[in-house]
């Protein structure tokens, strides 16, 4: 990762540990208000409705009392006080009343609870209504009824008339089903649900017994752990549902009977959507917030990472370049910062190794030049030495006989071309050296190319008793005349390097991408020192060495973009290994340019 | 025959008197409620003879209120071949309503097609019934309306009766006019307007509105039309109302099961309360008073026995009883049997529609004679033709008794059926089967 990526990621993450626990902050404290907001209106909606609940029951015990001063009671009781009452005649009394006064139930008994009229169910006249006992509820209260099509939940209101010393009971009520339930007003967002318990014996919850105001929830089980929770407990229960409604804030209120018995389960739900969308709008925009805050961070970063970086990046850039070998690289300075120093010291360091370099390269040149002079003077004096003896010989044998003259000088003669064929030997060594030619490229099978090279230097190998081992296979790309001259210089110095005999092993092998020579001598070996120094040019271990064998060879191997090294141990022998690339472009180049 | 006609004319001016009418005059309409809206009044109609019938066609036979067949348009019968032969000799001088004179051939006709299992025959002024078994009360089933004389022309029926059709739309309304050339002297009254298909509640509306001079009065509603003032005339309790089972009992099981439900069921209270009296509490098909021994069907309650009962069954599967939806009476009595039936741990679910194992059906009366109902019931219910061995009380108790142990029907009540009618409407009069004879019916000039 680059230093200015680091730079911006730094400063983003900066920001973001600033900004995320601040907008963590904000959401939670809006939360935990606005749940206290929700559960404040959820009481106070639960405490309308109970006010609602009771002013019902109040409703229902008026209308009890206009059906006690109804004439139709009245006759009722006259019936009662005869002894022998007969109460057939009030058989439908009880319906009639029950629809003036819009009461869904209605009974009229005698005091030992004989059903005298009854409007829910008129068949039931004779029959005992089990309410009637001594401590009666003296206001509204909640009841089971049986009718012809179930038991349903009424909220109750009894009433007893005294006729002489008997009574008649007067149990009206209004049924707790979906018409009461639509009937209350409730603010929007709200809504009321009634569960029916119509099975004491069970704390199993049945969805058909669950009712709202518009008939029955399209999620009923979403309510079934909380009335399941009031109907073990018998006691209020608050729990946050997730219906088909969205999310409720939900308070199960038990409906209990004279006997405590819990008859139902009344469900004030009150919507929190409202104050989820605003929870969702404060952590949007606290989100929106931080994700602004972010980007601009980000932004913001990305110009002062970039600003920053921008120097130290051109200080890279151009110790790159000095790397690369441009030592001219040079850094522009703007600040007087550290950065500003540091590149004022680049630049003067990139200055000083320039110097440095002009004073080397003089150095070298004429350290090369020393040492070319040298290697010309040393190789030009051997051949001069015989020549100004061989001259001498000559001058003096004008002062001999004519034939001695004649057999002195056809002597120096042939001295004289001899060594003069030698100069021109060593001219001719430096002047090819001087003019190496480039590669030409093709398909060399190396098989061939060893063979070839080892024919050549069969007789002298035989002669100078080595012994000849030859491995090879595959191809590669490459100029045969100048690997052929390469490899005949290595096999020369081989053979050099074993006077005594010994065995020279020649191999090479070609893999996908590269190629890999080895020659190998049993001689001596080289010192560090030497293996150092081999590939300098003019440099040479041999008496009778010009030191441009091996340059010539890393000159070829050079051009055909491979390398060479040596491994040498004193007392066991050296091995030159040559590593070239396949050079396959080369040869469809070299093809291209031909064709 | 002439004593009866004077004993029932004796009774109209009794009537007459008591009403402050001395002598009846020709003329008026009288506007009739009912609770009946048949599609035909052709007496061999598919849907069955309705009671409107008498008013335009009458039968061979009539029956006196103690069941006894009188003469009517025959003038006397006489049994051949062991009672499977019976010779009508038809009365001379009745023409139908278009002038046509009554003969043996169309009262063959007639006869044929409403008894296929007969073989009629015209022979001179009298016509031959021939049947497979002896019929002994061939002659009070000649009484039936379903027996009714009529011919048919231009797929119209056309009878002898005291009126004609004028107008005729079916299910609605039913307009009369007095048949001139009634062979028994022309009715007194010009026309008869009724309408038809209104229930107990319209018509109290409409004769409380005075747009109706007779309406129908609901069993339960007997006593407190009187106690409102009204001119009542109810008859003895006949219509039977019971349980009908659609299938015979399957298991031993559902045989105990039925004769607890049978004993559970409270009629006395059903007939005092529900009912308000309007009829009487019976265990029998044929009411005491037709039969003489419906007593000896019991008709109690008996909890204790019926909770043996239902310990004998030992699986039983709840039953669904269907009674008629637009009858509150038949609803609260449903849901009473449905009460006691839970007291000895039975179960009936109640419907209005639908397939159902029980029906709580009302069978209206068709005959006075006891012979005749018991078969006509059987009919009725689906039951298999009582057989009776002879003529004697004691055969009929014993095919009454045999169509009860199939426990395919418990009966529950014989109900009365009552008409009120406005004070001017004189000599109403009705059969004891329920047919209204007005015939003799005259209006007076209505007291303002």
């Amino acid at each position: 990762m680059s230093f200015r990526r680091r730079l911006l990621v730094m400063f983003a993450l900066t920001v973001l540990v600033s900004v995320a626990p601040v907008a963590l902050i904000v959401s939670t404290m809006a939360r935990r208000a606005l749940d206290r907001a929700n559960d404040e209106r959820t009481v106070a909606l639960v405490a309308q409705f109970r006010r609602e609940f009771n002013r019902r029951g109040g409703e229902v015990a008026r209308r009890i009392q206009a059906i006690v001063a109804a004439p139709e009671t009245n006759r009722m009781t006259v019936a009662a006080a005869k002894p022998s009452p007969d109460y057939s005649p009030f058989l439908d009394d009880a319906q009639v009343l029950a629809d003036a006064q819009r009461l869904d139930y209605l009974e009229l008994a005698d005091d030992h609870g004989t059903i005298i009229s009854s409007a829910q169910w008129p068949a039931k006249f004779g029959y005992i209504e089990t309410l009637i006992k001594p401590g009666l509820p003296s206001g509204p209260f909640l009841k089971h009824e049986e009718t012809p099509s179930g038991a349903e939940l009424g909220l109750f209101v009894v009433h007893a008339i005294p006729v002489a010393e008997h009574k008649i009971f007067v149990i009206g009520g209004l049924r707790l089903d979906q018409s009461f339930l639509a009937s209350i007003d409730l603010p929007a967002g709200m809504r009321a649900l009634l569960y029916e318990n119509l099975d004491y014996a069970s704390d199993r919850f049945v969805r058909e017994h669950l009712i709202g105001a518009s008939g029955s929830p399209h999620d009923p089980m979403a309510f079934a752990p909380i009335v399941q929770q009031v109907l073990r407990g018998g006691k209020e229960a608050t729990s946050i549902v997730e219906s088909d409604n969205g999310e409720e804030s939900v308070d199960a209120i038990p409906l209990t009977g004279d006997d405590n018995q819990v008859l139902g389960v009344l469900l004030v739900g009150s919507s929190r959507q409202i104050y989820a969308e605003l929870r969702n709008q404060i952590r949007s925009a606290a989100l929106l917030a931080a994700g602004s805050g972010l980007v601009l961070a980000i932004l913001l970063s990305s110009w002062l990472s970039a600003r920053v970086t921008r120097p130290v990046e051109k200080l890279a850039r151009a110790a790159h370049e000095v790397a690369a070998g441009n030592w001219n690289a040079h850094v522009e300075v703007f600040t007087g910062d550290e950065i500003g120093q540091l590149a004022d010291t680049f630049n003067r360091m990139t200055g000083e190794l320039l110097q440095q370099q002009d004073r080397l390269v003089q150095a070298e040149r004429v350290a090369a030049w020393r040492e070319l002079a040298r290697r010309l003077g040393h190789e030009l004096k051997n051949p001069l030495f015989p020549l100004q003896l061989t001259v001498e010989n000559l001058i003096r044998s004008r002062e001999l006989g004519q034939q001695e003259f004649h057999e002195t000088f056809r002597e120096s003669s042939t001295t004289l071309l001899a060594e003069i064929s030698h100069l021109k030997t060593i001219v001719s060594r430096f002047s090819d050296f001087a003019r190496m030619p480039q590669p030409q490229f093709q398909r060399v099978e190396l098989k061939e190319l060893l063979e070839n090279v080892a024919k050549v230097y069969q007789a002298q190998l035989s002669k100078s008793n080595i012994s000849c081992e030859v491995t090879t296979s595959g191809s590669i790309a490459a100029d045969p005349d100048l690997l052929h001259r390469a490899l005949s210089n290595l096999i020369l110095n081989a053979i050099d390097a074993m006077p005594q005999g010994g065995t020279l092993r020649v191999s090479a092998s070609s893999e996908q991408h590269s190629a890999r020579f080895e020659v190998s001598d049993t001689g001596k070996g080289l010192t560090s020192d030497e293996s150092a120094r081999l590939f300098t040019p003019y440099y040479t271990s041999k008496s009778g060495g010009t030191g441009l064998g091996l340059a010539i060879v890393q000159s070829i191997v050079s051009d055909h973009g491979g390398r060479i090294s040596v491994r040498s141990e004193l007392g066991k022998g050296t091995t030159f290994i040559i590593e070239l690339p396949s050079n396959a472009e080369k040869l469809s180049s070299a093809w291209s340019a031909r064709t | 025959m002439r004593r009866c006609c004077s004993i029932s004319l004796a009774i109209s001016l009794l009537y007459a008197v008591a009403l402050g009418e001395s002598r009846p005059h020709y003329g008026g309409t009288l506007r009739v409620a009912v609770k009946e809206a048949p599609a035909s009044i052709d007496p061999g109609g598919t849907a069955g003879a309705s009671f409107l019938a008498s008013f335009v066609f009458e039968t061979l036979v009539r029956l006196d209120d103690r069941g006894m067949p009188q003469p009517h348009l025959a003038t006397s019968w006489q049994a051949e071949s062991g009672d499977q032969r019976w010779r009508i000799f038809l009365r001379s001088g009745v023409t139908f309503s278009d002038a046509a004179r009554l003969d043996a051939a169309t009262v063959a006709a007639s006869l044929r097609a409403a008894n296929a299992d007969w073989k009629v025959m015209a022979a001179g002024d009298a016509v031959i019934i021939e049947t497979a078994s002896p019929r002994p009360a061939l002659p009070a089933e000649l009484a039936l309306m379903s027996n009714a004389v009529a011919r048919h022309e231009n797929a119209k029926a056309i009878g002898t009766g005291p009126f004609l059709i004028s107008q005729f739309d079916p299910g609605k309304h039913l307009s009369l006019k007095a048949n001139d050339q009634y062979w028994n002297g022309r009715p007194f009254l010009d026309a008869v307007e009724i309408e038809l298909g209104k229930n107990y509640r319209e018509q109290s509306a409409l004769f409380d509105l005075g747009k109706t001079d007779v309406i129908e009065i609901a069993p339960e509603n007997i006593h407190r039309a009187e106690a409102a003032g009204r001119t009542v005339l109810s008859s003895r309790p006949f219509a039977l109302m019971a349980l009908a089972f659609a299938e015979p009992p399957k298991s031993a099981d559902e045989s105990h099961a039925r004769n607890a439900l049978a004993m559970s069921i409270d009629r006395t209270a059903i007939n005092h309360v529900v009912v308000q009296d309007g009829g009487e509490p019976t265990g029998a098909l044929l009411p005491n008073w037709l039969s003489g021994y419906g007593f000896v069907f019991p008709a109690g309650k008996n909890s204790e026995a019926a909770r043996r009962e239902k310990l004998l069954a030992r699986r039983v599967t709840p039953w669904t009883l269907r009674y008629d939806a637009g009858d509150p009476v038949s609803r609260v009595i449903a849901e009473r049997i449905q009460l006691n039936v839970r007291d000895v741990g039975l179960t009936i679910q109640l419907a209005i529609s639908g397939a159902s194992d029980l029906n709580l059906l009302e069978i209206s009366p068709l005959s006075a004679d006891a012979r005749v109902q018991l078969r006509e019931l059987a009919s009725a219910l689906g039951l298999p033709a009582p057989k009776l061995a002879g003529s004697s009380a004691a055969d009929l108790y014993a095919a009454e008794k045999a169509l009860l142990e199939t426990q395919q029907v418990i009966p529950l009540l014989h109900l009365k059926s009552a008409v009120s009618v406005r004070a001017n409407v004189h000599r109403w009069n009705s059969s004891a089967s329920g047919e209204w004879r007005v015939e003799d019916v005259w209006l007076s000039a209505e007291k303002p």
